[in-house]
C-alpha cells in the first residue's frame, strides 16, 4: 500500500507525535509498504530517507505551548506537490486541527483520508475560532483515530461524530531487551529512582517530586533521583533545597538506547505529571522495561496502568494523589521498603505493555487504511472545491 | 448614491451570494459522496464477514450444529446485501448474535489450536469483523457530518441538497465475541 504520513511538528525537535510518525513509518516500511513522510525540518537537518521535509518550520505559540510548525503559501505549494508525486492509496495525517503542514494537506487533498487525534487539551476558544475555518475541511477525512480516550472525548465534543481509539505504539521488545547500566542500578542503600521529561516544564511534576523528596530522604538519605531530559538543571535546582539537589543526578538530554537502559535500570520509575498529558507512553515504556511504575492519578496514566477497564485502579503500576507530595512520598516509601511489591508491579506492567506493542498497534491502524481504502479512489488534489462557475469562467476565459 | 453604485452594489452581492451557494453546494456533494463511498465500503466489509463465515462454517472444524447455525446467519446475511437499509440492520444484529452465541471462548480455544488453515479461516472472521466496526463508525461519521451540514438554513431554503435523500446512521450490534479479537 502507498502510505503518506504527515507530522505537523518539526522533526528537529523531539515529541511524542512525530516519534510516532517516524516509528509507525518504519514499521510499515518493514512490512513491505512505500511510505513517505511529510514533516517540517531545517534545511541542514539530517532526515531518513522516507521523510520530505516541507520546509523550515518557525516556532508558535499554539494551545498554550510553543511548537515548532510551518505555513504559508510556500508550504502549501510543497504539500500539494508532494501529493501529487506520492499518488498514495491512504493519507494519514497527524493533529489536523494545528495551523500546519498537516492542515495544509487535508485542505489540498480528495479521497481516502485518516486522521489520528492526539491532544485531550484542546483549548475551546482555539476550536470556536477554528470551527468556520476547518470545519469543511474536516469533513473531508474519512476515518479518524484518536490516541486515547481523552483525545476521543475532544474529537466527540470538538469535532463531531466519533473516533476509534488505537494507542500510541511501543517497540517494547527494545525496552524489554535493554541491557541495565550498573551505575543506575540501585542498591538497598542506595535505591534509583528516575524522572524523564522536560524538567522545567512545571507539567511535568518536578516540583512535586522536590517538594516530596525531604520526606523520602529522611528514611533513605542515599536515595538517588536520576533526571534525564533536556534543560537547564540550574532553573530547577533553585527551587530546591540543598539536600534534596545533592539527591539527584542530572544526565542532560539521553539517547534512545541509554532511556531504555535508564529505565531497564531503576528501581522505581516516577511520573509526578500533573496534567496535559494525553497518553503517557512514557509510562508503557518504562512498563516494557520492566520498572515499577509510580504515576499521579491524572485520568490518562490511571487509564494507561488499569485498561481503563474499570479494574483496581492502577493494577499496572502504583498511583499518588495527583500535586500531592506527602502522597507521592508515602507510595514511594512504600515501594522502597518492599522488593517484593516492585516485583509485582514490574510483571503486571511487563503484561500490559504488550497491548501497545507497535505489532498490535501497527494492525490496527493498518485495518482503518483498509477500510478507508476500500474501493475508494487514489489519494488526489482537492479539485471540485472551486465552484463550478469558476470553472466556467476559466474555460471561457482561456478559449478568447 | 447613484443609481448605477446601487446597481454595482447589487452586483456584488448577487455574486457573493453566487459563490456561496456554489461552494456550499460543492461542500455538500462531497459529502454525500463521502456517505456513498462510506456505506459502500460498510457493504463490502458485511460481504466480507458473512463469506469468511461461511468458510470458517464449511471447514468442518466446528460441530454441525454451530456450523448449521453460523452457515445460515450467514447466508441471511448474503441475501439480504441488497435489502433496505432497516431489514439489514436487523439481519446483520442477528448475524454478530450468532457469532457470539457459535464462538465461544472454549470453541476459540479449539479453533486456535487446530491446523493452520483453520486459524486463517478464524483470523479472516475476526479481520473482516473488525472492519465492519471500524465501517459502520466511519459511515456514521459521514451521516452526521451531511446531516449537520443539511439542517443550515441556507442549504434548506435554497435546497442546495437536490433530490438527494436524508442519509441515516446505520445501527446494529457488530459487538465481536469476547476475545475473537485482541
Amino acid at each position: 500500500m502507498r502510505i503518506g504520513i504527515v507530522c505537523p511538528y518539526s522533526f528537529d525537535i523531539p515529541g511524542g507525535v512525530q516519534f510516532h510518525v517516524r516509528d509507525l513509518a518504519e514499521v510499515f516500511l518493514g512490512q513491505g509498504h512505500d511510505v513517505s513522510v511529510l514533516a517540517p525540518a531545517d534545511e541542514d537537518t539530517v532526515l531518513p530517507d522516507y521523510v520530505v521535509s516541507a520546509g523550515r518550520a518557525v516556532p508558535v505559540r499554539y494551545n498554550g505551548s510553543v511548537a515548532r510548525l510551518n505555513m504559508g503559501p510556500v508550504s502549501a505549494a510543497k504539500v500539494s506537490r508532494w501529493l501529487e508525486r506520492g499518488s498514495f492509496d491512504v493519507l494519514h495525517l497527524h493533529e489536523p486541527i494545528t495551523p500546519s503542514v498537516s492542515m495544509l494537506a487535508m485542505w489540498a487533498a480528495e479521497g481516502p483520508i485518516v486522521a489520528t487525534f492526539h491532544t485531550a487539551n484542546l483549548r475551546s476558544r482555539i476550536m470556536q475560532a477554528a470551527y468556520p475555518i476547518v470545519r469543511s475541511s474536516l469533513e473531508k477525512i474519512t476515518g479518524r483515530i484518536a490516541v486515547s480516550e481523552d483525545a476521543r472525548r475532544t474529537v466527540v465534543t470538538h469535532v463531531g461524530g466519533d473516533a476509534v481509539v488505537i494507542p500510541n505504539g511501543v517497540f517494547v521488545d527494545r525496552f524489554d531487551g535493554a541491557e541495565p547500566h550498573p551505575d543506575w542500578v540501585g542498591t538497598a542503600e542506595r535505591p534509583t529512582v528516575a524522572f524523564l521529561g522536560r524538567m522545567a516544564e512545571s507539567r511535568k511534576g518536578m516540583p512535586v517530586l522536590a517538594a516530596a523528596l525531604p520526606e523520602v530522604l529522611a528514611e533513605f538519605p542515599g536515595l538517588r533521583v536520576l533526571v534525564a531530559g533536556p534543560g537547564d538543571p540550574d532553573d530547577v535546582v533553585d527551587d530546591m533545597t540543598p539536600q534534596v539537589a545533592a539527591a539527584c543526578e542530572f544526565l542532560g538530554l539521553v539517547s534512545d538506547v541509554d532511556k531504555a537502559r535508564l529505565l531497564r535500570s531503576v528501581d522505581v520509575y516516577l511520573a509526578p505529571n500533573t496534567g496535559g498529558e494525553s497518553f503517557g507512553i512514557i509510562l508503557i515504556e518504562a512498563m516494557s522495561a520492566r520498572a515499577a511504575v509510580l504515576a499521579s492519578d491524572i485520568p490518562a496514566f490511571v487509564r494507561v496502568l488499569d485498561g481503563g477497564e474499570g479494574g483496581e485502579r492502577g493494577t499496572a503500576g502504583a498511583t499518588f494523589r495527583n500535586e500531592d507530595p506527602h502522597d507521592l512520598a508515602e507510595q514511594l516509601l512504600r515501594l522502597l521498603r518492599d522488593p517484593g511489591a516492585r516485583r509485582g508491579l514490574a510483571a503486571a506492567g511487563r503484561k500490559r505493555a504488550a497491548h501497545f506493542d507497535w505489532s498490535v498497534v501497527s494492525a490496527d491502524i493498518m485495518a482503518v487504511y483498509e477500510t478507508v481504502t476500500d474501493g475508494a479512489s487514489r489519494v488526489r488534489p482537492a479539485s471540485d472545491m472551486t465552484p463550478r462557475w469558476a470553472k466556467i469562467l476559466r474555460v471561457r476565459g482561456g478559449a478568447s | 448614491m447613484s443609481t448605477l453604485d446601487w446597481v454595482a452594489l447589487v452586483a456584488v452581492v448577487l455574486v457573493a451570494l453566487a459563490w456561496f451557494l456554489s461552494y456550499s453546494a460543492a461542500r455538500l456533494d462531497r459529502l454525500h459522496a463521502r456517505v456513498e463511498a462510506t456505506y459502500a465500503a460498510l457493504d463490502a466489509q458485511l460481504v466480507r464477514r458473512a463469506e469468511a463465515t461461511l468458510e470458517l462454517a464449511n471447514s468442518g472444524h466446528l460441530d454441525p450444529a454451530t456450523a448449521l447455525m453460523l452457515a445460515a446467519a450467514a447466508a441471511e446475511s448474503l441475501a439480504h446485501a441488497d435489502a433496505d437499509e432497516r431489514e439489514r440492520e436487523a439481519v446483520e444484529s442477528d448475524f454478530s448474535e450468532a457469532l457470539e452465541v457459535a464462538l465461544t471462548p472454549e470453541v476459540l480455544g479449539d479453533l486456535r489450536s487446530g491446523d493452520e488453515m483453520t486459524q486463517a479461516g478464524l483470523e479472516r472472521v475476526s479481520a473482516a469483523g473488525v472492519r465492519v466496526q471500524l465501517a459502520r463508525r466511519f459511515h456514521n461519521d459521514a451521516v452526521i457530518d451531511v446531516r449537520r451540514v443539511r439542517s443550515k438554513r441556507s442549504v434548506r431554503i435554497f435546497r442546495l441538497a437536490g433530490h438527494a435523500e436524508m442519509p441515516r446512521t446505520i445501527d446494529f450490534d457488530d459487538a465481536l465475541p469476547e476475545g475473537l479479537h485482541d
